[in-house]
């Protein structure tokens, strides 16, 4: 497999776009008001909590940027499978649109993910530990994650948090062309203003 | 001793007696008058004997120059006070005398105030009443615009308290100035599309000066209107079916429950309006299914009812009724004949069914572990790494639909109720058992009674079924008796038995089955294939031993089949040799 492959699977019909409405962060002492907003405005469920070691592979070609893609996998429930993911570049739309919208696919992997990568020639640029809570309200999805470094490759006990503060992001997959749940999540966004301002961010500048 | 004539005097002195003592008829008695011994020694007792007369020739020496002595008479004063009075009335004579001529005197009127004229009276007056008009204007106007503040207060208060219990109740939120409020399912877990949004509008207009109605309420709801007035799923079954121009036409109402009288009107509305929804969307599901599940026979679906057919000549209708409460359906429905055959369970069980599927979709068997990985159910997450096939992926999908499983329930009541022989009716201290054939038994509370009578029952029922079995089967009915009188007596109820001969008369079947003894069956084989009988001189000819001859019990525990009519349909198989 090269990346003109995975380039024609990404072109083909069943791409998702993944609009990533808005990422905000909110300090330690403030996330328990935080969530308690979040429960009362999401769906009615009992909170869930996650711990997840996410690992970055990066694919340097001879051309241009390197080819980026998420593995990601569930310490609290270790026989839950892998989650494979790439994200592309954002959309280049309507620039009042309030959401970041990328090409999104998502695959579900067995445990031997990170050994096949490594056959294939991507190579582990960073890893990370995220822990939090997820809730959800219709298609919407809020993650409040704490990400943790990991001191020692590979190891998911020894983690130290990244900042005093946890990282709020609300996405929604949708299928491609079909981006007029924004508005749905910009009246959400504006019921958490006070306690957390989430905005777009344009992962460009990031990089 | 003046200059002029002498004036005559008159004086009288007042003789006035003292008042004794005033009777109580008013008479008054005076103090008798003092006698001349009396009076003489009233005075004799004034004389102070003590003073010697040479006092007396002292004194009047330097008295010797006046005229008169006063301390001789009494009289004195008055003479000199008449005598003044003379003097001054003289000489007001003369001057008015004097004046009369106008020639040396004249009278000049004494200088008085200006008197203030009437009209700057009045304007004082308007004044100062002007200013004590403002002051209480002032403190009227004070004393109105507190109360108003009081008034406008209580009706905030009221309108904030109720505010208060609609939102321990109902999901609100505020955008802008408008209180909107959330009364769809969606938060419990239902994808149905429709946004359920009310809006709660203040009512502290009235003047609450005027009689405040009854039902007043600070606070109303406007509810979407496609969601106003009520509704319900009615589910019915019927034996024929309806007629083609009376489909889609379902609108017979049953009345409101009643509304707990602690209820505000807002909250029935709301909950009106809630139910609405959810009948919309059951019936929206089940339309759906109906139309992309095949079956064998189609459903039909057609405005608001859906039919089909679970049995061959037996209809199910499942119509969503919704009446908006403004106008009265006039037209007489043609179901009012019949009672209303509306399935009750079945309705309840839609609305459960459906709040399972809205308990599934909030389930965390949804929730993503990894966190970044899409919403769905974990088991078919693994459906990738796994390499599942189509097979068994179908298999994790959802199964059944709504419809398919009231179906099915509808198809279970429908053969219950067929197959009912008794029906109990529970009493409060008795139970009455009517048989479907007319008998009426009332047993007592003891549950030992009712058992004895179902053990009873049943194995009744059992001879009823070789009957009913024989008929079907082709055999003769030789005997049948609901209480026999031979074999052992039983301690609950009696025993019953029935003889059952084959097509072609060679075999009987006899059965005798009690509540306590069980079932025995015995078997009659012809002559021919009794093998114990001994040859005898008397039958000449061999069609005699077509006849039947000995019977023969049957192992009954160790026949085959399932319960007693399997197996005793399976006997006279057996003993109906194929031609």
């Amino acid at each position: 497999l090269s990346i003109d492959t995975i380039c024609k699977v990404l072109s083909s019909n069943f791409t998702v776009l993944l609009i990533f409405f808005g990422t905000g962060s909110v300090l330690d002492q403030s996330l328990e008001s935080l969530l308690h907003r979040l429960r009362g405005l999401c769906d009615n469920m009992e909170p869930e909590s996650f711990a997840d070691h996410e690992l970055v592979y990066l694919l340097k070609g001879q051309q241009g940027n390197p080819f980026m893609l998420r593995g990601r996998r569930s310490l609290l429930h270790p026989t839950a499978p892998w989650h494979l993911r790439y994200l592309g570049q954002p959309e280049v739309g309507d620039k009042s649109r309030h959401a970041l919208v990328r090409n999104c696919v998502d695959v579900a992997a067995s445990h031997s993910l990170p050994e096949f990568l490594n056959e294939m020639g991507f190579r582990m640029d960073h890893e990370f530990v995220a822990k939090g809570q997820v809730f959800r309200k219709g298609a919407m999805k809020v993650v409040v994650s704490k990400l943790l470094r990991v001191l020692a490759t590979g190891n998911t006990e020894n983690t130290e948090p990244l900042s005093l503060s946890y990282i709020v992001e609300l996405s929604v997959l949708a299928p491609a062309g079909q981006d007029f749940v924004s508005e749905d999540m910009r009246s959400f966004a504006e019921q958490l203003k006070p306690l957390v301002h989430l905005e777009k961010i344009d992962p460009k500048r990031l990089m | 001793m003046s200059g002029g004539p002498a004036v005559r005097v008159s004086i009288e002195s007042q003789c006035e007696r003292q008042v004794q003592e005033v009777s109580l008829d008013g008479l008054e008695t005076y103090v008798p008058p003092l006698s001349m011994s009396q009076n003489l020694a009233k005075l004799a007792q004034r004389i102070d004997f003590d003073q010697s007369s040479d006092s007396e020739q002292e004194s009047r020496e330097p008295r010797s120059a006046l005229k008169f002595q006063p301390s001789l008479w009494p009289w004195d004063s008055v003479r000199n006070n008449l005598r003044s009075a003379l003097t001054e009335m003289c000489v007001l004579h003369d001057v008015l005398s004097v004046l009369k001529d106008k020639k040396y005197m004249a009278l000049d009127p004494v200088s008085q105030d200006p008197s203030t004229p009437q009209v700057f009276q009045l304007i004082s007056k308007k004044k100062s009443l002007a200013t004590a008009a403002q002051l209480l204007l002032k403190g009227a106007e004070k004393l109105t615009k507190s109360l108003a503040e009081n008034q406008e207060q209580r009706r905030q208060r009221d309108f904030n308290s109720e505010l208060l219990r609609l939102r321990s109740q109902w999901k609100l939120r505020k955008l802008g100035h408008k209180i909107l409020g959330d009364l769809s399912y969606r938060s419990a877990g239902s994808l149905f599309p429709h946004h359920g949004t009310f809006e709660v509008i203040k009512n502290t207009d009235i003047d609450l000066d005027k009689k405040v109605p009854d039902d007043y309420c600070p606070l109303n709801v406007q509810i979407p209107s496609d969601l106003e007035g009520s509704a319900y799923i009615k589910v019915s079954i019927q034996k024929q079916s309806a007629d083609i121009g009376d489909l889609g036409t379902v609108s017979l109402f049953r009345r409101q429950p009643k509304a707990k009288p602690a209820s505000q009107m807002w909250h029935l509305k709301l909950e009106a309006a809630q139910n609405v929804l959810l009948c919309k969307e059951i019936f929206a599901q089940l339309s759906r299914e109906a139309v992309q599940i095949k079956s064998q026979i189609p459903h039909i679906v057609v405005k608001n009812q859906i039919l089909s057919q679970p049995f061959p000549g037996l209809q199910l209708s499942i119509s969503l009724c919704h009446s908006t409460g403004e106008k009265k359906i006039q037209r007489a429905s043609p179901d009012k004949s019949k009672p209303d055959d509306h399935l009750y369970v079945l309705e309840h069980n839609l609305h459960q069914l459906i709040r399972e599927f809205h308990k599934q979709t909030l389930s965390s068997v949804v929730m993503p572990h990894p966190a970044s990985s899409p919403f769905g159910h974990k088991r078919l997450r693994l459906a990738g790494p796994m390499a599942y096939d189509k097979a068994e992926i179908s298999s994790l999908q959802q199964s059944e639909g709504l419809l398919e499983k009231i179906i099915k329930q509808a198809k279970h009541i429908f053969l219950r109720s067929r197959s009912i022989q008794l029906q109990l009716n529970i009493g409060v201290e008795q139970i009455r058992v009517v048989h479907r054939d007319g008998r009426v038994v009332t047993l007592s509370h003891q549950e030992q009674e009712l058992q004895d009578f179902l053990l009873s029952q049943m194995s009744q029922h059992q001879v009823h079924a070789v009957q009913q079995l024989a008929k079907v089967m082709g055999w003769h009915v030789l005997s049948f008796s609901n209480h026999v009188g031979l074999g052992p007596i039983e301690s609950i109820g009696n025993a019953s038995a029935i003889t059952v001969a084959s097509p072609s008369g060679e075999h009987t079947i006899s059965v005798r089955n009690g509540p306590e003894s069980g079932c025995k069956v015995l078997v009659q084989f012809p002559r021919s294939q009794a093998k114990e009988l001994l040859k005898s001189d008397v039958l000449q000819e061999g069609r005699w031993t077509h006849l039947r001859g000995p019977y023969r019990e049957v192992h009954w525990g160790r026949m085959e089949g399932r319960n007693f009519v399997y197996k005793m349909e399976l006997l006279m198989a057996a003993l109906t040799p194929c031609p």
